[in-house]
Protein backbone atom coordinates (compact mmCIF):
# COMPACT_ATOMS: atom_id res chain seq x y z
CA UNK A 1 0.00 0.00 0.00
CA UNK A 2 1.37 3.63 -1.14
CA UNK A 3 -0.18 6.34 0.50
CA UNK A 4 0.60 9.99 0.23
CA UNK A 5 -1.05 12.76 2.64
CA UNK A 6 -0.43 16.38 1.54
CA UNK A 7 2.58 16.03 0.37
CA UNK A 8 4.88 18.63 -0.97
CA UNK A 9 8.68 18.46 -2.48
CA UNK A 10 10.18 21.58 -3.49
CA UNK A 11 14.34 21.32 -4.74
CA UNK A 12 16.60 23.83 -2.47
CA UNK A 13 18.77 23.65 -5.65
CA UNK A 14 16.67 25.08 -7.93
CA UNK A 15 13.60 26.26 -5.79
CA UNK A 16 11.25 23.97 -8.37
CA UNK A 17 7.93 23.12 -6.55
CA UNK A 18 7.94 19.75 -7.64
CA UNK A 19 4.64 18.34 -5.83
CA UNK A 20 2.35 20.37 -4.34
CA UNK A 21 0.27 19.49 -1.54
CA UNK A 22 -0.38 15.80 -2.93
CA UNK A 23 -3.00 13.02 -1.47
CA UNK A 24 -2.98 9.37 -3.13
CA UNK A 25 -3.56 6.27 -1.89
CA UNK A 26 -2.62 3.00 -3.75
CA UNK A 27 -4.51 -0.27 -2.25
CA UNK A 28 -2.62 -4.11 -2.50
CA UNK A 29 -3.15 -5.34 -5.78
CA UNK A 30 -3.87 -2.12 -7.50
CA UNK A 31 -2.45 -1.27 -10.83
CA UNK A 32 -2.01 2.30 -11.87
CA UNK A 33 -0.73 3.61 -14.96
CA UNK A 34 1.04 7.48 -13.64
CA UNK A 35 0.96 9.48 -16.47
CA UNK A 36 1.73 13.29 -17.44
CA UNK A 37 4.22 15.30 -19.41
CA UNK A 38 7.90 15.75 -18.43
CA UNK A 39 8.63 17.71 -15.21
CA UNK A 40 4.88 17.53 -14.33
CA UNK A 41 6.33 15.55 -11.18
CA UNK A 42 6.72 11.76 -11.96
CA UNK A 43 9.78 10.64 -11.57
CA UNK A 44 9.74 12.34 -7.90
CA UNK A 45 6.77 10.46 -6.73
CA UNK A 46 8.74 7.51 -7.66
CA UNK A 47 11.75 8.54 -5.70
CA UNK A 48 10.20 9.52 -3.03
CA UNK A 49 8.51 6.12 -2.70
CA UNK A 50 11.69 4.57 -3.37
CA UNK A 51 13.07 7.23 -0.14
CA UNK A 52 15.48 8.32 -2.61
CA UNK A 53 14.51 12.02 -1.41
CA UNK A 54 12.52 12.86 1.55
CA UNK A 55 9.04 15.11 1.52
CA UNK A 56 9.39 18.60 2.02
CA UNK A 57 6.36 18.59 4.08
CA UNK A 58 3.52 15.79 4.59
CA UNK A 59 3.75 11.83 5.09
CA UNK A 60 4.68 8.85 2.91
CA UNK A 61 3.45 5.45 3.60
CA UNK A 62 4.97 2.39 1.59
CA UNK A 63 4.37 -0.97 2.63
CA UNK A 64 3.45 -0.25 6.50
CA UNK A 65 6.72 2.15 6.77
CA UNK A 66 6.56 5.52 7.09
CA UNK A 67 8.95 7.03 5.18
CA UNK A 68 9.08 10.15 7.09
CA UNK A 69 10.28 8.77 10.51
CA UNK A 70 12.41 5.51 8.83
CA UNK A 71 16.26 5.70 9.15
CA UNK A 72 18.83 5.76 6.65
CA UNK A 73 19.80 1.90 8.12
CA UNK A 74 16.58 0.77 7.78
CA UNK A 75 16.06 1.49 3.86
CA UNK A 76 17.44 -1.67 2.63
CA UNK A 77 14.32 -3.48 4.61
CA UNK A 78 12.08 -0.87 2.78
CA UNK A 79 13.50 -1.24 -0.56
CA UNK A 80 13.31 -5.03 -0.11
CA UNK A 81 9.53 -4.89 -0.49
CA UNK A 82 9.40 -2.90 -3.52
CA UNK A 83 10.65 -4.23 -6.89
CA UNK A 84 12.12 -1.98 -9.23
CA UNK A 85 11.96 -1.70 -13.03
CA UNK A 86 13.64 0.87 -15.02
CA UNK A 87 13.28 2.75 -18.27
CA UNK A 88 16.95 1.78 -18.91
CA UNK A 89 17.05 -1.80 -17.63
CA UNK A 90 19.77 -0.99 -14.89
CA UNK A 91 21.39 -4.49 -15.48
CA UNK A 92 24.66 -5.02 -13.91
CA UNK A 93 27.01 -5.56 -16.47
CA UNK A 94 29.22 -8.15 -15.09
CA UNK A 95 26.53 -10.62 -14.31
CA UNK A 96 25.17 -12.80 -16.12
CA UNK A 97 21.08 -13.18 -16.40
CA UNK A 98 20.98 -15.81 -13.71
CA UNK A 99 23.07 -13.67 -11.29
CA UNK A 100 21.55 -10.17 -12.09
CA UNK A 101 18.77 -12.13 -10.56
CA UNK A 102 19.97 -13.93 -7.98
CA UNK A 103 21.72 -11.04 -6.19
CA UNK A 104 18.33 -10.04 -4.99
CA UNK A 105 17.75 -12.79 -3.12
CA UNK A 106 21.44 -12.67 -2.28
CA UNK A 107 20.87 -9.60 -0.56
CA UNK A 108 18.33 -10.86 1.51
CA UNK A 109 20.12 -13.57 2.16
CA UNK A 110 17.99 -16.47 0.98
CA UNK A 111 19.02 -19.69 1.32
CA UNK A 112 20.90 -21.18 -1.47
CA UNK A 113 18.46 -24.09 -1.88
CA UNK A 114 15.61 -21.23 -2.41
CA UNK A 115 18.03 -19.71 -5.10
CA UNK A 116 18.75 -22.46 -7.22
CA UNK A 117 14.62 -22.80 -7.70
CA UNK A 118 13.45 -19.35 -7.62
CA UNK A 119 15.39 -18.05 -10.02
CA UNK A 120 15.27 -20.16 -12.69
CA UNK A 121 11.45 -20.30 -12.06
CA UNK A 122 11.43 -17.02 -12.28
CA UNK A 123 13.41 -16.34 -14.84
CA UNK A 124 11.04 -19.05 -17.09
CA UNK A 125 8.45 -16.80 -16.19
CA UNK A 126 9.78 -13.70 -18.42
CA UNK A 127 10.77 -16.54 -21.37
CA UNK A 128 14.63 -16.02 -20.98
CA UNK A 129 15.03 -19.61 -19.86
CA UNK A 130 17.46 -20.32 -22.88
CA UNK A 131 19.60 -17.13 -21.90
CA UNK A 132 20.66 -17.74 -18.25
CA UNK A 133 23.74 -17.21 -18.76
CA UNK A 134 23.63 -14.44 -21.08
CA UNK A 135 25.23 -11.32 -20.07
CA UNK A 136 23.48 -8.10 -20.62
CA UNK A 137 25.20 -7.00 -23.52
CA UNK A 138 24.35 -9.68 -25.48
CA UNK A 139 20.34 -9.74 -25.21
CA UNK A 140 18.42 -7.36 -26.64
CA UNK A 141 16.32 -3.97 -25.07
CA UNK A 142 12.95 -6.02 -25.02
CA UNK A 143 14.83 -9.37 -23.60
CA UNK A 144 16.73 -6.74 -20.48
CA UNK A 145 13.89 -5.34 -19.73
CA UNK A 146 12.45 -8.77 -19.03
CA UNK A 147 15.40 -9.37 -17.22
CA UNK A 148 14.74 -6.68 -15.14
CA UNK A 149 10.92 -7.59 -14.52
CA UNK A 150 12.21 -10.97 -13.31
CA UNK A 151 15.18 -9.16 -10.93
CA UNK A 152 11.70 -7.30 -9.63
CA UNK A 153 9.64 -9.94 -9.15
CA UNK A 154 12.29 -12.83 -7.78
CA UNK A 155 12.05 -12.03 -4.23
CA UNK A 156 8.19 -11.95 -4.15
CA UNK A 157 7.62 -8.32 -3.76
CA UNK A 158 4.29 -6.51 -2.10
CA UNK A 159 4.93 -3.62 -4.86
CA UNK A 160 6.20 -3.23 -7.95
CA UNK A 161 7.19 -0.07 -9.63
CA UNK A 162 8.13 0.30 -13.41
CA UNK A 163 9.51 4.18 -14.49
CA UNK A 164 9.11 4.53 -18.39
CA UNK A 165 9.58 0.31 -18.36
CA UNK A 166 8.85 0.25 -22.28
CA UNK A 167 10.66 3.87 -23.15
CA UNK A 168 13.55 2.21 -24.75
CA UNK A 169 11.70 -1.17 -26.49
CA UNK A 170 10.15 -1.65 -29.26
CA UNK A 171 6.34 -0.82 -28.76
CA UNK A 172 5.30 -3.98 -30.13
CA UNK A 173 7.65 -5.39 -27.28
CA UNK A 174 6.18 -2.95 -24.92
CA UNK A 175 2.38 -4.80 -24.95
CA UNK A 176 4.11 -7.71 -24.05
CA UNK A 177 5.90 -6.36 -21.02
CA UNK A 178 2.80 -4.72 -19.79
CA UNK A 179 0.78 -8.06 -20.36
CA UNK A 180 3.49 -9.43 -17.94
CA UNK A 181 3.07 -6.82 -15.19
CA UNK A 182 -0.71 -7.55 -15.84
CA UNK A 183 0.15 -11.40 -15.29
CA UNK A 184 1.99 -10.15 -12.13
CA UNK A 185 -0.44 -8.04 -10.92
CA UNK A 186 -3.17 -10.60 -11.25
CA UNK A 187 -1.29 -12.65 -8.50
CA UNK A 188 -1.67 -9.85 -5.90
CA UNK A 189 1.30 -7.58 -6.19
CA UNK A 190 0.76 -4.02 -6.43
CA UNK A 191 1.88 -2.00 -9.44
CA UNK A 192 2.78 1.23 -10.37
CA UNK A 193 3.62 2.30 -13.77
CA UNK A 194 5.14 5.31 -14.71
CA UNK A 195 4.53 5.90 -18.25
CA UNK A 196 4.03 8.83 -21.66
CA UNK A 197 3.18 6.03 -23.60
CA UNK A 198 -0.72 6.99 -23.74
CA UNK A 199 -1.64 4.23 -26.58
CA UNK A 200 -0.31 1.64 -23.84
CA UNK A 201 -2.75 3.36 -21.15
CA UNK A 202 -5.74 3.68 -23.32
CA UNK A 203 -5.12 -0.18 -25.17
CA UNK A 204 -4.72 -1.71 -21.06
CA UNK A 205 -7.31 1.14 -19.21
CA UNK A 206 -7.26 0.19 -15.41
CA UNK A 207 -6.46 3.14 -12.59
CA UNK A 208 -5.37 6.18 -14.26
CA UNK A 209 -3.71 9.15 -12.25
CA UNK A 210 -2.81 11.99 -14.22
CA UNK A 211 0.35 14.42 -12.54
CA UNK A 212 0.74 17.94 -13.66
CA UNK A 213 2.46 20.32 -12.52
CA UNK A 214 3.10 18.73 -9.14
CA UNK A 215 -0.51 17.86 -8.33
CA UNK A 216 -2.89 15.24 -9.46
CA UNK A 217 -5.70 16.86 -12.12
CA UNK A 218 -6.67 12.93 -12.78
CA UNK A 219 -7.25 10.14 -10.69
CA UNK A 220 -9.77 7.84 -11.92
CA UNK A 221 -10.78 3.61 -13.37
CA UNK A 222 -11.09 3.93 -17.22
CA UNK A 223 -11.82 1.06 -19.48
CA UNK A 224 -9.10 0.13 -21.76
CA UNK A 225 -9.29 -1.04 -25.72
CA UNK A 226 -7.78 -5.07 -24.14
CA UNK A 227 -11.20 -5.36 -21.43
CA UNK A 228 -12.89 -4.51 -24.53
CA UNK A 229 -11.35 -7.35 -26.56
CA UNK B 1 25.11 -11.99 7.65
CA UNK B 2 25.04 -15.91 7.05
CA UNK B 3 28.47 -18.01 6.24
CA UNK B 4 27.32 -18.48 2.69
CA UNK B 5 26.44 -15.26 2.15
CA UNK B 6 29.50 -13.85 3.11
CA UNK B 7 31.18 -16.45 1.45
CA UNK B 8 29.00 -15.21 -2.11
CA UNK B 9 30.64 -11.88 -1.52
CA UNK B 10 34.26 -12.42 -0.63
CA UNK B 11 33.71 -14.81 -4.15
CA UNK B 12 32.02 -11.64 -5.72
CA UNK B 13 35.51 -9.38 -4.44
CA UNK B 14 37.97 -12.05 -6.29
CA UNK B 15 35.73 -12.71 -9.19
CA UNK B 16 35.82 -8.90 -9.64
CA UNK B 17 39.71 -8.64 -10.64
CA UNK B 18 39.38 -10.19 -13.63
CA UNK B 19 35.95 -8.67 -14.29
CA UNK B 20 37.59 -5.27 -13.82
CA UNK B 21 40.67 -5.82 -15.08
CA UNK B 22 41.54 -2.46 -16.69
CA UNK B 23 40.89 -0.15 -13.61
CA UNK B 24 42.44 -3.19 -11.41
CA UNK B 25 45.20 -3.50 -13.19
CA UNK B 26 45.38 0.69 -13.20
CA UNK B 27 45.31 -0.03 -8.95
CA UNK B 28 48.10 -2.71 -9.31
CA UNK B 29 50.67 -0.80 -10.92
CA UNK B 30 49.97 2.48 -8.96
CA UNK B 31 49.84 0.44 -5.52
CA UNK B 32 53.20 -1.18 -6.82
CA UNK B 33 55.03 2.01 -7.70
CA UNK B 34 54.03 4.02 -4.52
CA UNK B 35 55.18 1.09 -2.32
CA UNK B 36 58.18 0.58 -4.41
CA UNK B 37 59.00 4.41 -4.11
CA UNK B 38 58.08 4.44 -0.79
CA UNK B 39 60.13 1.37 0.37
CA UNK B 40 63.28 1.83 -1.58
CA UNK B 41 63.27 5.49 0.11
CA UNK B 42 63.12 3.76 4.14
CA UNK B 43 65.89 1.23 3.05
CA UNK B 44 67.97 4.12 2.08
CA UNK B 45 67.59 6.15 5.16
CA UNK B 46 67.96 3.17 6.97
CA UNK B 47 70.75 2.19 5.86
CA UNK B 48 72.47 5.78 5.87
CA UNK B 49 71.61 6.08 9.58
CA UNK B 50 73.57 2.52 9.93
CA UNK B 51 76.00 4.26 8.23
CA UNK B 52 76.40 7.38 10.51
CA UNK B 53 75.82 5.63 13.53
CA UNK B 54 78.79 3.10 12.60
CA UNK B 55 81.16 5.98 12.28
CA UNK B 56 79.57 7.33 15.82
CA UNK B 57 80.50 4.23 17.55
CA UNK B 58 84.19 4.19 16.04
CA UNK B 59 84.17 7.91 17.95
CA UNK B 60 86.47 6.93 21.09
CA UNK B 61 86.92 8.61 24.32
CA UNK B 62 90.79 8.67 25.50
CA UNK B 63 91.28 8.68 29.31
CA UNK B 64 95.29 9.45 29.93
CA UNK B 65 95.61 7.54 33.52
CA UNK B 66 97.87 9.18 35.95
CA UNK B 67 101.35 7.79 36.29
CA UNK B 68 100.95 7.69 40.08
CA UNK B 69 97.57 4.88 39.84
CA UNK B 70 98.77 2.02 40.89
CA UNK B 71 96.83 -1.14 39.59
CA UNK B 72 94.19 -1.22 42.31
CA UNK B 73 93.71 2.65 41.50
CA UNK B 74 93.76 1.68 38.01
CA UNK B 75 91.05 -0.88 38.74
CA UNK B 76 88.90 1.64 40.91
CA UNK B 77 88.88 4.16 37.62
CA UNK B 78 87.58 1.30 36.04
CA UNK B 79 84.57 0.76 37.70
CA UNK B 80 83.79 4.73 38.20
CA UNK B 81 84.29 4.60 34.16
CA UNK B 82 81.83 1.82 33.60
CA UNK B 83 79.30 3.25 36.44
CA UNK B 84 78.73 6.47 33.69
CA UNK B 85 75.54 5.83 31.92
CA UNK B 86 76.74 7.34 28.79
CA UNK B 87 80.05 4.59 28.34
CA UNK B 88 79.04 1.91 26.16
CA UNK B 89 82.85 0.27 26.41
CA UNK B 90 85.93 0.09 27.88
CA UNK B 91 89.05 -1.24 27.31
CA UNK B 92 92.54 -0.50 28.85
CA UNK B 93 95.33 0.21 26.43
CA UNK B 94 98.52 -0.33 28.77
CA UNK B 95 101.97 1.54 27.81
CA UNK B 96 103.83 -1.46 26.52
CA UNK B 97 101.15 -2.27 24.28
CA UNK B 98 101.03 1.47 23.28
CA UNK B 99 104.80 1.53 23.21
CA UNK B 100 104.57 -1.66 21.10
CA UNK B 101 101.72 0.06 18.87
CA UNK B 102 103.84 2.72 18.07
CA UNK B 103 107.15 1.44 17.41
CA UNK B 104 104.81 -0.79 14.77
CA UNK B 105 103.43 2.02 13.22
CA UNK B 106 107.41 3.52 12.42
CA UNK B 107 109.52 2.80 9.77
CA UNK B 108 112.71 0.88 10.46
CA UNK B 109 115.00 3.78 10.52
CA UNK B 110 112.51 5.55 13.17
CA UNK B 111 112.36 2.02 14.55
CA UNK B 112 115.83 2.07 15.42
CA UNK B 113 116.02 5.42 16.66
CA UNK B 114 113.56 4.67 19.69
CA UNK B 115 115.27 0.98 19.85
CA UNK B 116 117.67 1.97 22.65
CA UNK B 117 115.51 3.99 24.79
CA UNK B 118 115.56 2.77 28.32
CA UNK B 119 112.12 4.41 29.81
CA UNK B 120 108.53 3.91 27.89
CA UNK B 121 107.04 7.55 28.40
CA UNK B 122 103.55 6.48 27.19
CA UNK B 123 100.71 6.60 29.58
CA UNK B 124 98.65 3.42 30.15
CA UNK B 125 95.00 4.56 28.97
CA UNK B 126 91.04 3.81 28.57
CA UNK B 127 89.62 3.89 25.89
CA UNK B 128 86.09 4.34 25.39
CA UNK B 129 83.17 4.02 23.26
CA UNK B 130 79.96 6.63 24.42
CA UNK B 131 76.02 5.34 23.69
CA UNK B 132 74.90 8.67 22.34
CA UNK B 133 77.37 10.99 20.68
CA UNK B 134 75.58 14.12 21.53
CA UNK B 135 76.31 13.68 24.98
CA UNK B 136 80.52 13.03 24.24
CA UNK B 137 81.16 16.66 25.98
CA UNK B 138 79.17 16.00 28.80
CA UNK B 139 81.21 12.64 29.03
CA UNK B 140 84.58 14.00 28.61
CA UNK B 141 83.73 16.59 31.60
CA UNK B 142 82.52 13.81 34.13
CA UNK B 143 85.37 11.64 33.63
CA UNK B 144 87.62 14.56 34.35
CA UNK B 145 86.27 14.90 37.85
CA UNK B 146 87.94 11.24 38.39
CA UNK B 147 90.93 10.64 40.64
CA UNK B 148 93.97 8.80 38.51
CA UNK B 149 92.95 10.97 35.30
CA UNK B 150 95.79 12.72 34.19
CA UNK B 151 93.65 14.14 30.66
CA UNK B 152 91.01 13.07 28.04
CA UNK B 153 91.13 13.60 24.72
CA UNK B 154 87.58 13.10 22.94
CA UNK B 155 86.95 13.84 19.30
CA UNK B 156 83.89 16.69 20.08
CA UNK B 157 84.40 18.90 16.80
CA UNK B 158 84.28 15.99 15.00
CA UNK B 159 81.05 14.15 16.70
CA UNK B 160 79.33 17.70 16.89
CA UNK B 161 80.09 17.39 12.81
CA UNK B 162 78.62 13.84 12.83
CA UNK B 163 75.74 15.03 15.32
CA UNK B 164 74.76 17.88 12.85
CA UNK B 165 75.02 15.72 9.74
CA UNK B 166 72.72 13.24 11.47
CA UNK B 167 70.13 15.76 12.62
CA UNK B 168 70.04 16.99 8.96
CA UNK B 169 69.62 13.77 7.16
CA UNK B 170 67.27 12.34 9.65
CA UNK B 171 64.77 15.77 8.77
CA UNK B 172 65.98 15.12 4.92
CA UNK B 173 65.09 11.14 5.08
CA UNK B 174 61.80 11.85 6.97
CA UNK B 175 60.83 14.72 4.61
CA UNK B 176 61.37 12.85 1.49
CA UNK B 177 59.41 9.27 3.03
CA UNK B 178 56.94 11.79 4.24
CA UNK B 179 56.36 13.59 1.00
CA UNK B 180 56.62 10.16 -0.89
CA UNK B 181 53.68 8.83 1.25
CA UNK B 182 51.55 11.98 1.07
CA UNK B 183 52.25 11.76 -2.93
CA UNK B 184 51.32 7.98 -3.01
CA UNK B 185 48.33 8.24 -0.76
CA UNK B 186 46.87 11.21 -3.44
CA UNK B 187 48.06 8.71 -6.66
CA UNK B 188 46.30 5.78 -4.93
CA UNK B 189 43.11 7.64 -3.60
CA UNK B 190 42.50 9.51 -7.06
CA UNK B 191 42.91 5.39 -8.93
CA UNK B 192 40.24 3.75 -6.58
CA UNK B 193 37.72 6.87 -6.76
CA UNK B 194 37.78 6.00 -10.74
CA UNK B 195 38.20 2.65 -10.51
CA UNK B 196 34.89 2.97 -7.71
CA UNK B 197 33.45 5.99 -10.25
CA UNK B 198 33.74 3.50 -13.53
CA UNK B 199 31.15 0.71 -10.85
CA UNK B 200 28.76 3.77 -9.53
CA UNK B 201 25.88 2.27 -11.50
CA UNK B 202 26.33 -0.91 -10.23
CA UNK B 203 26.40 0.47 -6.75
CA UNK B 204 23.67 2.30 -7.29
CA UNK B 205 21.86 -1.02 -9.12
CA UNK B 206 22.78 -2.86 -5.41
CA UNK B 207 21.11 -0.18 -3.42
CA UNK B 208 17.59 -0.14 -5.56
CA UNK B 209 17.43 -3.88 -4.86
CA UNK B 210 17.96 -3.58 -1.07
CA UNK B 211 21.58 -4.34 -0.66
CA UNK B 212 22.93 -2.80 2.58
CA UNK B 213 26.10 -0.55 2.69
CA UNK B 214 28.40 -3.31 4.06
CA UNK B 215 26.67 -6.20 1.07
CA UNK B 216 28.21 -3.69 -1.17
CA UNK B 217 31.61 -2.83 0.25
CA UNK B 218 32.56 -6.19 1.39
CA UNK B 219 33.26 -7.63 -2.44
CA UNK B 220 35.01 -4.02 -2.87
CA UNK B 221 37.47 -4.57 0.28
CA UNK B 222 37.67 -7.79 -0.61
CA UNK B 223 39.08 -6.53 -4.14
CA UNK B 224 41.28 -3.51 -2.96
CA UNK B 225 42.80 -6.27 -0.49
CA UNK B 226 43.67 -8.41 -2.76
CA UNK B 227 45.29 -6.13 -4.94
CA UNK B 228 47.02 -4.64 -2.55
CA UNK B 229 48.68 -8.00 -1.41
CA UNK B 230 49.93 -8.39 -4.94
CA UNK B 231 51.15 -5.15 -5.44
CA UNK B 232 52.97 -5.40 -2.12
CA UNK B 233 54.47 -8.86 -3.16
CA UNK B 234 55.71 -7.46 -6.78
CA UNK B 235 56.93 -4.50 -5.13
CA UNK B 236 58.59 -6.57 -2.60
CA UNK B 237 60.61 -8.86 -5.07
CA UNK B 238 61.43 -5.27 -6.91
CA UNK B 239 62.70 -4.28 -4.17
CA UNK B 240 65.00 -7.66 -3.25
CA UNK B 241 66.51 -7.57 -6.46
CA UNK B 242 67.10 -3.90 -6.75
CA UNK B 243 68.49 -3.72 -2.90
CA UNK B 244 70.36 -6.68 -3.83
CA UNK B 245 72.36 -5.72 -6.12
CA UNK B 246 73.21 -2.50 -4.66
CA UNK B 247 74.05 -4.74 -1.69
CA UNK B 248 76.66 -6.60 -3.90
CA UNK B 249 77.99 -3.75 -5.49
CA UNK B 250 79.01 -2.22 -1.71
CA UNK B 251 79.55 -5.76 -0.42
CA UNK B 252 82.88 -6.45 -3.01
CA UNK B 253 84.50 -3.16 -1.06
CA UNK B 254 83.86 -3.96 2.30
CA UNK B 255 87.19 -3.21 3.74
CA UNK B 256 86.69 0.26 2.16
CA UNK B 257 83.72 0.79 4.53
CA UNK B 258 85.73 -0.66 7.62
CA UNK B 259 88.52 1.77 6.69
CA UNK B 260 85.88 4.57 7.17
CA UNK B 261 84.41 3.13 9.89
CA UNK B 262 81.79 2.30 8.73
CA UNK B 263 79.37 -0.48 9.01
CA UNK B 264 78.37 -2.48 6.18
CA UNK B 265 74.90 -2.33 4.87
CA UNK B 266 72.12 -4.41 6.07
CA UNK B 267 71.76 -7.43 4.01
CA UNK B 268 68.06 -7.98 2.64
CA UNK B 269 67.83 -11.46 5.00
CA UNK B 270 68.02 -8.88 7.78
CA UNK B 271 65.59 -6.43 6.68
CA UNK B 272 63.14 -9.61 4.83
CA UNK B 273 60.91 -9.62 7.69
CA UNK B 274 59.87 -5.95 9.01
CA UNK B 275 60.02 -5.59 4.89
CA UNK B 276 57.84 -7.91 3.71
CA UNK B 277 55.17 -7.11 7.19
CA UNK B 278 55.40 -3.63 6.19
CA UNK B 279 55.21 -3.86 2.33
CA UNK B 280 52.02 -6.61 3.24
CA UNK B 281 50.10 -4.35 5.46
CA UNK B 282 50.42 -1.20 3.58
CA UNK B 283 49.42 -2.98 0.99
CA UNK B 284 46.50 -4.63 1.83
CA UNK B 285 44.97 -1.24 3.94
CA UNK B 286 45.70 1.00 1.37
CA UNK B 287 43.96 -1.46 -1.15
CA UNK B 288 41.22 -1.95 1.39
CA UNK B 289 40.18 0.52 2.87
CA UNK B 290 41.15 3.26 0.03
CA UNK B 291 38.72 1.03 -2.02
CA UNK B 292 35.99 0.70 0.49
CA UNK B 293 36.19 4.96 1.56
CA UNK B 294 35.79 5.44 -2.52
CA UNK B 295 32.98 3.19 -2.12
CA UNK B 296 30.77 5.53 0.44
CA UNK B 297 30.31 8.53 -1.86
CA UNK B 298 28.04 6.38 -3.98
CA UNK B 299 26.31 4.80 -1.30
CA UNK B 300 24.07 7.78 -0.46
CA UNK B 301 21.38 7.12 -3.00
Amino acid sequence: MVEFQDVSVTYNSSGVDALNKVNLKINDGDFAFVVGPSGAGKSTLIKLVLKEIDATSGTVLVNGFNLKKLRRSKVPALRRTIGVVFQDFRLIPTMTVYENVAFVLRVIDAPAKYIRSRVPYVISLVGLSDKAKCYPTELSGGEQQRVALARALVNDPQLIIADEPTGNIDPALSYEIVELLKGINECGTTILMVTHEHDLVRYFGGRIININKGSIDFDEVVGGAHDEN
Amino acid sequence: MKISSFRYLVHQGVAGIWKNRMMTFASFCILLVSLLMVGLASLTAINLTRIISGIEDKSEVVVVISDNADKAAEAELEEHLKAIPNVNSIELYSKEEAWNGMLESMTEEERAFFKYADENPLPDTYRLTVKDIELMSETTAQIETLDFVESTQSPTTFADVLISIRRIFTILATAVVAALVVVSLVIISNTTRASVFARRKEINIMKYVGATNAFIRIPFFVEGMIVGLIAALGALLMTKFAYEGVYNIFSDDSVIWVIMGMKKLYSFNELLFPVSVSYLAAGAIIGAVGTSISTGKHLRV
